[in-house]
C-alpha cells in the first residue's frame, strides 16, 4: 500500500498536468470532448491523491521508519489518535493533506457544475488543475512525504508533545479546509474573467464556497487560539504571530467579499472589486504559506526553511500577474452602471465596512512584512511585535464594531431622517446605558469602555432587528413567539444568520476588552506556603502549595505542582500544573519538557496557573494569571460558527405558501419588506 | 537524513540542559550566565557556518539571534531605580531573542525551555542592582542587540512609516470611496433627470377624469 501511495503521487501529478492542458485547449477550441476529458482527469487527480494519502496513513500506522516523515514525527508508543493526526504534523505531510483537500474540493466543485456554467467551466477546471499541479509538484520535487532514509532507525523521534492535544488534532484540518477553500472562488473568478461572463451568475457558484471557506477559517482560527491558550502557557490566545496573521488575512478579505457580494447581487455594482477580493483571498493564502514556510519571518510555528518557500513565491507572483492581466484587459466588461441615491445608504455602509476590513488586512500584512522592508532599506533588524498590532488594529477593530451596528440600521438606496431616528434610538440607548453602568461601577479604562459602548450598541441593533421581525410575523401570521422566531430565521437565513455572526463578533470584542484588566504575579512556594493575590473584581485569592509530586503516565514522566485555592475565604478546589517530559518506547527523553497549565475556568475569569519550574524537590516557581472573560472568546467563536452554519444551510426550494399567499420574492427582499414594514 | 539533524540536536540538548540547570539552581545566576555564554558561542559558531538563520537540513526548528551578555560596572552608592513591578513592565517592552516572538517577561514566566530570557533577565536585574534607570538599561540593551530587542519599532525616522502607512492607506481609501460615491450619486441624478423629462405614458382609456390622470402622472413621476 505504501508503494502504491508513493506511485499514486506521481500519477496524480500527471493527471493534474493532463487536466490543465486539455481543459484550457478544450475551452479555447470549443471541443466538449477535451473538456470532458479534463474534468475526468481532475476526478482522477483526486482519486490518486487520496490513494497517496491512504499510503502515508498506512506507513504511519505500520511505523515504517524507513520513511523520513514517519521517523520524524511518530514513535511506536504514540497514541493511535495522534498517529493519525501526525499526517499533518510536518511540512511534507501537511502539503499532501493540503493537496488532498484541494483535489477533493475541486472534484466536488466541478461535479456540482457538470451541467451548469458550461462556457466557464473548462477554465475553472483548468485553473484548479494548475493549482493542484503546483501542490503536487512541490511535493514530488520539493518536499516528498515518501522520502526515504538511507538507514532504518529502530524508533521514530515521536511527536512534539505540544501537538499532542485535541485542539491541535482538529485545528490544522479546519484551517486547511478554510484556506484551501479560497482556491475554488479564485478558479471561478478566473473562469468568469476569461469568458467575460462577469454578471451576477458566477457569484452564485462562488458565494457558497466563500462561505464554506469563511466558516472553516473561523473555526480553525478560534481553535488555534484555544490551543495556544491551554497549551503554550503564556496565558494569551493571540500574539500576532506571522502564522496566526497569515490565516487572519484571507479571513478578512473573505469577510469583506461576503458583504460586498450583496451589493453586486442587489444592484449589479462593485464587479471589479468583488473579483479583486476573491483573487486577493487566494493570493493571501499563498502568500501566508510562503511567509511561514520560507523562514523569512520568525514564528513560533517553526517550519523548515525549505525550497518549498521559493516555489510558493514563484507561484504567487505568477498567479498575481495572471490575475492582474485578466482584470486589466476586461475592465470594460466589469464596468457597471453604478447609481447611488444617497450617501446615507446600506451601499455606502458596506463600502466603508470593506474599507475597514481591508485596512486591518493591510495593517496586519504591513506589520508582518515591515521587518523585511526595514532590513532591506536600512540594513538593521527590527521587531514588530504585538504592541504594534494592538495599537494599529485596536482602533480599526472598534471602527469595524461600530459599523457592525450601523450597517443593518441603514436602509438600502436611501435612508430618510425619520427612518434613521426610528432605527437608531434603541441601539444607541443600549450602548449608552452599557457605558454608564460600567462607568458607575468604577471602570475607567477608556479603550474598554468604548468597546463595551459599541458592543452594547451592536447588541441593541441585533435585538431590535429580531424583535421587529418576530413582531411582524406574529402580527401577520398570528404565530407564537417560538415558531415566529424559528420561522423568521429559517426563512431569511442569510440575513438573520448574519446577525447571529455579528452577535458572536460583539461577544468576542467584549472578551478582548476583558483582557485589559488582566493581572498576574510570580511566586516561589515551598510546600505549605501560600501567596495572596487580588483579581480585577477585587476578590482576594490565596494559593497554598500542596507540594510537588512526580509520577509516570502513558508516554511521559510528570512533575506536578498542586495548589489549594480559595477566593475570599471560600474553597475553590485544587489547581495543578504539570511539567511533562515525554519519553520514547525505550524510556529515553524526547523533546524538551512541556508544561501543562492549570486553569480554573468560569465565565467571569480564568485563573491560569503555570508551573514554571521546580527550584528544589518541594519548592515550585509559579506564574499566576487572572484573565477576565476569556471564556467568552470560545463562546463567541461558537456563536459565529453557528451563525455561519445557519447562513450556509441550504434554503428549502419549495415556494413558501402561507394562508393562500404565495411569496415568490427572493428571500432577502422579503426580509427587507418585513424589516421596513415593522 | 535523520542523521543530518544530529548537530542541531546536540545544540538543542545543550539548550534543554542549560534550562534545567537554570531551573534547579535558580539562585545561582553565575551558572546560567556561564551556560548561556557557552550557548552563545555555539550559536555564533553555527551562524558563522551558515550566514543566514541557522537551520540544519531537514531540521524543523530555527534559531535567530542568541544571548549576548550586557553588563555595566555598578554605580558608586548604587540605589535601585526600579521596583519589581516596574522591572516586569520594562521587560514586557523587550523582545526575547529566542524564536518565541514573545517579550522577555512573558517568555521567562512561561516554560518555553528558553535559556535566553532568564539570562537577559539576569543581566537586567544586575543593571538595576547596579543603580541604572530604565532609559540607561534600554540604551545598554539596544547597544548590544540593536533595535531588534524592542517589541515595537521606534516612532522615529524610517520606522515612522510602519506606524503611519496603515492609517494613511485607510485615509486614502476613505477619500477614494467618497469620490466614488459622489460619482455614483451624480449617475443617479442624471438618470433620474432623464426619466423625469420623459413623458409618462398612461393608458387614457381608463375611467378617470383628466384631473385624476394628471395627479396619477405626477405620482408616477415622483415614484421614479
Amino acid at each position: 500500500m505504501i508503494l502504491v501511495g508513493e506511485l499514486s503521487l506521481w500519477v496524480a501529478l500527471l493527471m493534474a498536468a493532463w487536466t490543465t492542458t486539455v481543459s484550457f485547449s478544450g475551452g479555447l477550441q470549443g471541443r466538449p470532448d477535451l473538456v470532458k476529458s479534463g474534468e475526468r482527469a481532475l476526478y482522477a487527480t483526486f482519486g490518486f491523491t487520496l490513494l497517496a494519502s491512504i499510503g502515508l496513513w498506512t506507513a504511519l500506522f505500520m511505523h515504517d521508519f524507513s520513511i523520513k516523515f514517519v521517523a520524524s514525527y511518530t514513535s511506536t508508543n504514540l497514541p493511535k489518535i495522534y498517529t493519525f493526526t501526525a499526517f499533518w504534523a510536518g511540512q511534507s505531510g501537511s502539503m499532501l493533506f493540503w493537496a488532498l483537500i484541494l483535489t477533493a474540493y475541486s472534484a466536488i466543485a466541478v461535479f456540482s457544475n457538470r451541467k451548469t456554467n458550461r462556457a466557464m467551466m473548462p477554465y475553472v477546471t483548468g485553473t484548479l488543475g494548475i493549482i493542484c499541479l503546483f501542490f503536487l509538484m512541490t511535493m514530488c520535487f520539493g518536499a516528498n512525504p515518501y522520502e526515504r532514509l538511507d538507514w532504518i532507525p529502530p524508533e521514530g523521534r515521536g511527536m512534539n508533545p505540544q501537538l499532542q492535544n485535541p485542539g491541535m488534532a482538529i485545528h490544522p484540518p479546519m484551517l486547511y479546509l478554510g484556506l484551501v477553500g479560497t482556491a475554488i472562488p479564485f478558479a471561478f473568478a478566473i473562469g468568469a474573467l476569461v469568458t467575460r461572463q462577469l454578471d451576477a451568475q458566477w457569484l452564485g457558484a462562488v458565494r457558497r464556497w466563500a462561505l464554506l471557506s469563511w466558516f472553516f477559517l473561523t473555526i480553525g482560527i478560534v481553535l488555534g487560539m484555544w490551543w495556544a491558550y491551554v497549551e503554550l502557557g503564556w496565558a494569551g490566545y493571540w500574539a500576532w504571530d506571522a502564522v496566526e496573521n497569515s490565516s487572519f488575512l484571507p479571513w478578512l478579505t473573505i469577510t469583506a467579499f461576503l458583504h460586498s457580494i450583496m451589493i453586486q447581487e442587489k444592484r449589479g455594482m462593485l464587479r471589479k472589486w468583488n473579483v479583486t477580493l476573491v483573487a486577493m483571498s487566494f493570493l493571501l493564502t499563498i502568500l501566508g504559506t510562503f511567509i511561514t514556510r520560507s523562514g523569512i519571518i520568525e514564528s513560533v510555528h517553526a517550519f523548515a526553511q525549505s525550497p518549498v518557500g521559493d516555489w510558493f513565491l514563484v507561484f504567487l507572483i505568477a498567479a498575481a500577474v495572471a490575475t492582474a492581466y485578466l482584470v486589466s484587459t476586461r475592465l470594460n466588461d466589469l464596468q457597471a452602471n453604478a447609481e447611488l441615491e444617497s450617501m446615507v445608504s446600506r451601499e455606502a455602509a458596506f463600502l466603508y465596512n470593506n474599507l475597514v476590513l481591508i485596512g486591518i488586512c493591510f495593517a496586519t500584512l504591513w506589520g508582518v512584512l515591515f521587518p523585511i522592508l526595514s532590513e532591506w532599506v536600512k540594513g538593521d533588524k527590527i521587531t514588530v511585535g504585538p504592541p504594534f498590532f494592538n495599537a494599529v488594529n485596536g482602533p480599526l477593530g472598534l471602527l469595524l464594531l461600530a459599523l457592525t451596528g450601523i450597517g443593518p440600521l441603514i436602509a438600502w438606496r436611501r435612508a430618510s431622517t425619520t427612518n434613521l431616528k426610528r432605527q437608531f434610538t434603541w441601539p444607541v440607548i443600549s450602548g449608552v446605558v452599557t457605558f454608564t453602568v460600567l462607568f458607575a461601577l468604577g471602570m475607567r479604562q477608556m479603550y474598554a469602555l468604548v468597546s463595551y459602548l459599541l458592543a452594547g450598541f451592536v447588541f441593541g441593533t441585533i435585538i431590535q432587528e429580531f424583535v421587529k421581525g418576530i413582531d411582524a410575523r406574529r402580527r401577520m401570521y398570528g404565530e407564537g413567539l417560538f415558531s415566529a422566531s424559528m420561522r423568521l430565521v429559517g426563512r431569511n437565513r442569510r440575513r438573520y444568520g448574519g446577525y447571529i455572526v455579528h452577535f458572536g463578533v460583539a461577544i468576542l470584542f467584549c472578551a478582548f476588552a476583558g483582557l485589559m484588566f488582566k493581572k498576574d504575579l510570580t511566586a516561589t512556594l515551598k510546600a505549605g506556603e501560600s501567596v495572596k493575590a487580588k483579581d480585577a473584581y477585587g476578590s482576594e485569592w490565596v494559593f497554598t502549595s500542596q507540594g510537588i509530586s512526580s509520577f509516570e503516565q502513558l508516554n511521559r514522566r510528570v512533575v506536578a505542582a498542586s495548589f489549594n485555592v480559595t477566593r475570599d475565604g471560600k474553597n475553590m478546589g485544587i489547581l495543578s500544573s504539570e511539567k511533562r517530559q515525554h519519553v520514547n518506547a525505550a524510556g529515553e527523553a524526547t523533546f524538551e519538557p512541556s508544561t501543562e497549565v492549570g486553569i480554573l475556568e468560569s465565565p467571569k475569569q480564568d485563573v491560569y496557573l503555570v508551573f514554571t519550574g521546580a527550584v528544589d524537590r518541594e519548592t515550585a516557581a509559579i506564574h499566576i494569571n487572572f484573565n477576565p472573560l476569556v471564556w467568552w472568546v470560545w463562546f463567541g467563536g461558537i456563536i459565529m460558527a453557528f451563525g455561519g452554519l445557519i447562513v450556509m444551510w441550504p434554503q428549502a426550494l419549495r415556494a413558501e405558501r402561507e394562508g393562500g399567499y404565495v411569496a415568490e420574492l427572493p428571500s432577502e427582499s422579503t426580509a427587507t419588506l418585513v424589516g421596513a414594514g415593522a | 537524513m535523520l542523521s543530518g539533524k544530529s548537530s542541531r540536536d546536540s545544540s538543542r540538548d545543550a539548550w534543554c540542559e542549560s534550562r534545567r540547570l537554570f531551573l534547579s539552581r535558580a539562585g545561582s545566576v553565575v551558572v546560567v550566565a556561564a551556560g548561556s555564554l557557552l550557548l552563545a558561542r555555539t550559536g555564533r559558531a553555527q551562524d558563522a557556518a551558515t550566514p543566514q538563520a541557522a537551520t540544519a537540513p531537514g531540521g524543523e526548528e530555527m534559531t535567530s539571534d542568541s544571548y549576548k551578555p550586557v553588563s555595566r560596572p555598578a554605580k558608586p552608592n548604587a540605589a535601585k531605580q526600579m521596583d519589581e513591578k516596574q522591572l516586569e513592565a520594562f521587560e514586557r517592552n523587550l523582545a526575547c531573542p529566542c524564536p518565541c516572538t514573545l517579550d522577555i517577561y512573558t517568555c521567562r514566566t512561561t516554560d518555553f525551555n528558553c535559556g535566553i530570557s532568564p539570562a537577559v533577565h539576569g543581566d537586567i536585574q544586575r543593571l538595576v542592582d547596579g543603580g541604572y534607570n530604565a532609559d540607561e538599561i534600554m540604551t545598554a540593551m539596544t547597544q548590544t542587540y540593536g533595535d531588534f530587542i524592542l517589541m515595537q519599532p521606534r516612532k522615529q525616522g524610517f520606522n515612522l512609516l510602519a506606524w503611519f502607512a496603515p492609517f494613511a492607506a485607510i485615509a486614502l481609501g476613505a477619500v477614494a470611496i467618497g469620490v466614488l460615491l459622489r460619482s455614483w450619486r451624480r449617475n443617479a441624478d442624471v438618470a433620474a433627470a432623464k426619466r423625469a423629462s420623459e413623458p409618462v405614458r398612461l393608458d387614457t382609456s381608463v375611467n378617470a377624469t383628466p384631473d385624476e390622470l394628471a395627479r396619477l402622472q405626477a405620482a408616477v413621476r415622483e415614484e421614479r
